[in-house]
């Protein structure tokens, strides 16, 4: 079953003079892990906003199309009752936390739903533990680095138990390294809570591996839309701009230049490529 | 950074940042009531220096003396006026004296009863405290979001101070206006970058189903403890004390004492 369906979406801001997202056709389906990704001013983060209601809601202008989250149709409900299907984290962990410990602050969603304490302390506890943030509980947001607030804000969606989470570029302000561990905390939220993914990312190099489906956007349109393998190692895809993972890459040049061709399965990420060219040296 | 210093907040546990800001808020009450009903410098001196113990309790010593330092320019105009005045009615220069220095001390005691509210209750608490007395949410969440994003801000200033000056902007330079004039090119950018930030927030709270219900929650509830009924207990003591003393006994002036000695 879909969680989140659109057809002919097109939306303009009140400002704007042209479309920020044009005919956006996509199916999500429960569970998976969908990235979506384009240069920059594709519209990704435009139809981020679409997927809880902030658009239109919050930024008005002119929606066209049709568009169902979780079995609701974003036009007829407000933000706040989406809020309670899909959460939204933000690319600065800075201007999405506004309590004055971390805990006030991830419990801040069920505060607003009007949820009883000791049921609340416990979800709070639970997001924390996931997230592996429990022994900052205590302290101030604003003295956290910029990882362990973009856990506080994935936390803080995550205690709402949305049944789909959507993150629109979370690492872009810090670095590798953390960024790779806010990934895996992502990817076992899919894996093991079976929450459904939608990741917003330019670092396909260390997201790509987690994927099962992505979106490539481009001008506002959807231009490619399926399984990962297949679409990162076409050639569209590289000529759009995209940052292809060095090893899918590596295995495309490996092929077309040399014809070389290194195993059935398109690699993603470094390690199944060091796996296929192991494989290869070994025989 | 030192200007944003003292607007920083810090987490400290002692006796006194644990007690419910409520009670603390009532104790300073009380005790500005009290300071307001005696205008003898002998009960001001026995209110001053009851208030030290809380001071050195709560661990607060360096900040309290230093907001009574900046209390001090405020309390020698007083004392001079007073005295002047007092002087000038043709009264005697000690009695004057007394007179001035009890008034000075009147406004210390009030200086020093807030200041130890306010170095002692965090703005986490004093939200929770408002929230509780039925202030509306929309009022405390801006209090304690404004207190959350005051440290950020003066960052962001120091940053588009630093990029302006490295742009040669000379903020030093010129006479008293031409100074402020020179703030300007610092004043824009953070202003927009503040509303562009509001923006966000407003969206990161709608994603994070605000308003949904009329009955919100909260995850933090203030609860009495012992320290607390303590507290209570002994601003009703001193305030009882206060206003038998004021109606039924005479207070005896310094000078008078000192007239008894000799």
């Amino acid at each position: 079953m879909a969680v989140i369906q659109t057809r002919n979406l097109t939306y303009m801001y009140p400002t704007a003079t042209k479309p920020a997202i044009r005919d956006v056709s996509i199916k999500i389906e429960k569970g998976e892990f969908v990235l979506i990704t384009g240069p920059s001013g594709c519209g990704k983060t435009t139809l981020c906003r679409c997927f809880n209601g902030l658009i239109p809601h919050f930024y008005q202008g002119e929606i066209n199309g049709e568009i169902t989250v979780a079995g609701l149709n974003i036009l007829e409900h407000p933000t706040s009752e989406l809020a309670k299907h899909v959460g939204l984290v933000f690319q600065n962990p800075e201007n999405q936390l506004f309590a004055l410990s971390v805990e006030k602050d991830v419990a801040f969603g069920l505060e607003n739903l009007g949820y009883p304490r000791e049921k609340m302390q416990k979800r709070v506890d639970w997001a924390l533990n996931l997230t592996g943030i429990y022994e900052l509980r205590e302290r101030a947001p604003h003295e956290l680095s910029g990882g362990q607030q973009q856990r506080v804000a994935i936390a803080s969606v995550l205690a709402m138990q949305p049944e789909i989470m959507v993150l629109d570029e979370p690492t872009s302000f810090l670095d590798p390294l953390t960024a790779k561990k806010i990934f895996e905390v992502i990817y076992e939220l899919n894996n093991t809570l079976g929450i459904t993914v939608v990741l917003v990312e330019h670092r396909l190099d260390l997201t790509a591996q987690y994927s099962n489906h992505i979106i490539i956007m481009n001008q506002g349109k959807v231009v490619l839309d399926g399984e990962p393998r297949e679409i990162l190692s076409s050639k569209e895809t590289r000529l759009i701009g995209v940052g292809i993972p060095k090893a899918t890459r590596l295995y495309q040049i490996l092929k077309e230049d040399d014809g070389v061709k290194l195993g059935k399965k398109i690699p993603l990420s470094s390690e199944e490529m060091t796996k296929l060219l192991r494989e290869v040296i070994k025989t | 950074m030192s200007v944003f210093d003292g607007l920083k907040f810090r987490r400290v546990y002692s006796p006194i940042h644990n007690l419910d800001p409520r009670i603390k808020f009532i104790y300073v009450c009380a005790i500005f009531v009290i300071a307001i009903m005696f205008g003898e410098l002998l009960p001001l001196i026995i209110l001053f220096t009851f208030q030290i113990p809380f001071v050195l309790l709560a661990g607060v010593k360096r900040e309290w003396i230093r907001s009574m330092r900046g209390a001090a320019f405020l309390a020698t105009i007083i004392f001079l006026t007073n005295f002047v005045f007092a002087y000038l009615g043709a009264r005697g220069i000690g009695q004057s004296l007394e007179n001035a220095v009890a008034m000075t001390l009147r406004f210390i005691v009030l200086i020093e009863s807030f200041s130890i509210f306010f170095l002692t209750t965090s703005p986490d608490h004093l939200g929770l405290a408002l929230e509780q007395t039925h202030v509306p949410y929309e009022f405390t969440f801006a209090f304690t979001t404004a207190v959350r994003f005051v440290p950020v801000l003066a960052e962001e200033a120091q940053t588009i101070m630093d990029a302006q000056k490295a742009r040669g902007l000379e903020l030093e330079r010129g006479n008293f206006l031409k100074r402020i004039r020179n703030y300007i090119p610092i004043l824009i950018p953070l202003i927009v970058s503040a509303i562009r930030r509001s923006l966000e927030l407003a969206e990161a709270m709608e994603s994070r189903a605000w308003g949904a219900t009329k009955k919100r929650t909260n995850l933090y509830v203030l609860k009495m403890h012992k320290g607390d009924f303590i507290l209570i207990a002994i601003t009703i003591g001193i305030l009882a004390v206060a206003i038998y003393i004021r109606l039924y006994l005479p207070i005896p002036s310094i000078n008078q004492l000192l007239a008894n000695i000799n």
